[in-house]
């Protein structure tokens, strides 16, 4: 896990969300806590490439500067997505506890 | 606190910046009798992940020596200089960007 | 810091050409000087370059200055024309010798022409390093102001 994404608390929110979307099941599609997941999971992986294609360009192992540009953009902006995804679903977690039964 | 790739990309600048001077150095003496071009073996150096002390300064081939001695090449030493300067801007707006990412990561964090 | 050394290589390259065109100047000046104060006509002058270390009292501060030592350029001398001057045959001339020659400088402007278009490349191409040098101080200034 790449230390941007650790310090986002990710763990402890994924399990909130999935406790309390556990309260209050939506009727059919995906479970949130998945939607979270695949979000995170996509922006590692992504970040992950970006690594490796800097690397290989540093090392000189290739020439495509257009390549890591475009690694970067697309890892920078799932990290975005991702960050949005999170703070709607702290929100939307806030929103269900606020509402006392 | 960063990821690894950016003491990478720090390397990468240092070896960048120590060639540069050797590039300025051969332009001072484009003109010096007897001087012989100096560079730095860059792939080499990058990849033993030297730190900017203890670089080999190594004379290259394949340049052809002027009766006065001297080997300096303008051609080489101007594609050089841009070279080097082209790939410090593009290591720098890298390691700018996963700097970037981490106040943002830090930023989103702070609201919660 | 590298990139400040490179700077003053850069520097003693600038000034160096400037004092190879200037005593290119100096000659084509003086190509028809038929006398001067140490007696006999105008002597043409030549600047030999030699490396020099770079050392100003900011760097010696930084002797744990990382990086390779990078030479600069100096102007070692300044050489006289040893090649005896050109006699020309002018009886009318005020500087003429018994026999009616005129002793002037061995100055071919053609010569100093070409030399003066070379110190005017090396001088360019020094600017250039100080210039492309410049810019990789400033982005890494600029890595600071996020």
């Amino acid at each position: 896990m790449t230390p941007a994404i650790s310090s986002i608390r990710l763990p402890e929110l994924a399990a909130a969300a999935a406790t309390s979307s556990g309260a209050a099941q939506p009727a059919s599609g995906a479970a949130f806590q998945d939607v979270l997941k695949d979000a995170f999971q996509s922006v590692d992986r992504l970040q992950k490439a970006a690594h490796a294609s800097t690397e290989s360009l540093l090392r000189g192992e290739s020439e495509d500067l257009h390549k890591v540009a475009l690694d970067q953009q697309r890892a920078s902006l799932s990290f975005d997505l991702f960050l949005q995804v999170r703070n709607k679903a702290v929100a939307a977690y806030q929103e269900i506890m606020r509402m006392q039964v | 606190m960063l990821d690894p790739i950016a003491s990478r990309l720090e390397n990468y600048m240092d070896l960048l910046a120590a060639r540069q001077k050797l590039v300025a150095s051969n332009v001072a003496n484009i003109d010096t009798p007897g001087y012989r071009t100096r560079d730095i073996d860059f792939q080499f150096e990058y990849m033993s992940h030297v730190d900017g002390t203890g670089l080999d300064v190594i004379e290259p081939d394949g340049l052809t020596v002027k009766n006065d001695g001297n080997n300096v090449s303008l051609d080489r030493e101007s594609r050089l200089m841009a070279e080097n300067a082209l790939r410090f801007s593009m290591a720098s707006t890298l390691l700018r960007g996963e700097i970037q990412t981490m106040k943002r990561a830090i930023d989103e964090g702070k609201s919660s | 810091m590298s990139l400040f050394g490179a700077l003053s290589v850069s520097a003693s390259g600038l000034a160096a050409q400037r004092d190879r065109a200037t005593a290119i100047a100096e000659n084509l000046a003086n190509s028809e000087t038929t006398r001067t104060p140490e007696g006999g006509p105008y002597r043409r002058k030549d600047v030999i370059f030699e490396p020099e270390s770079q050392v100003s009292p900011f760097s010696a501060v930084f002797q744990a200055e990382f990086g390779p030592q990078a030479a600069g350029v100096g102007v070692a001398e300044v050489v006289e024309e040893t090649r005896p001057p050109i006699m020309k045959y002018d009886p009318g001339h005020p500087d003429a010798n018994p026999q009616g020659y005129v002793a002037l400088p061995n100055i071919n402007p053609a010569e100093e022409m070409v030399d003066l278009m070379g110190a005017s490349r090396g001088y360019q191409a020094n600017a250039a390093a100080m210039s492309a040098v410049k810019d990789m101080v400033s982005k890494s200034i600029d890595l600071m102001r996020l």
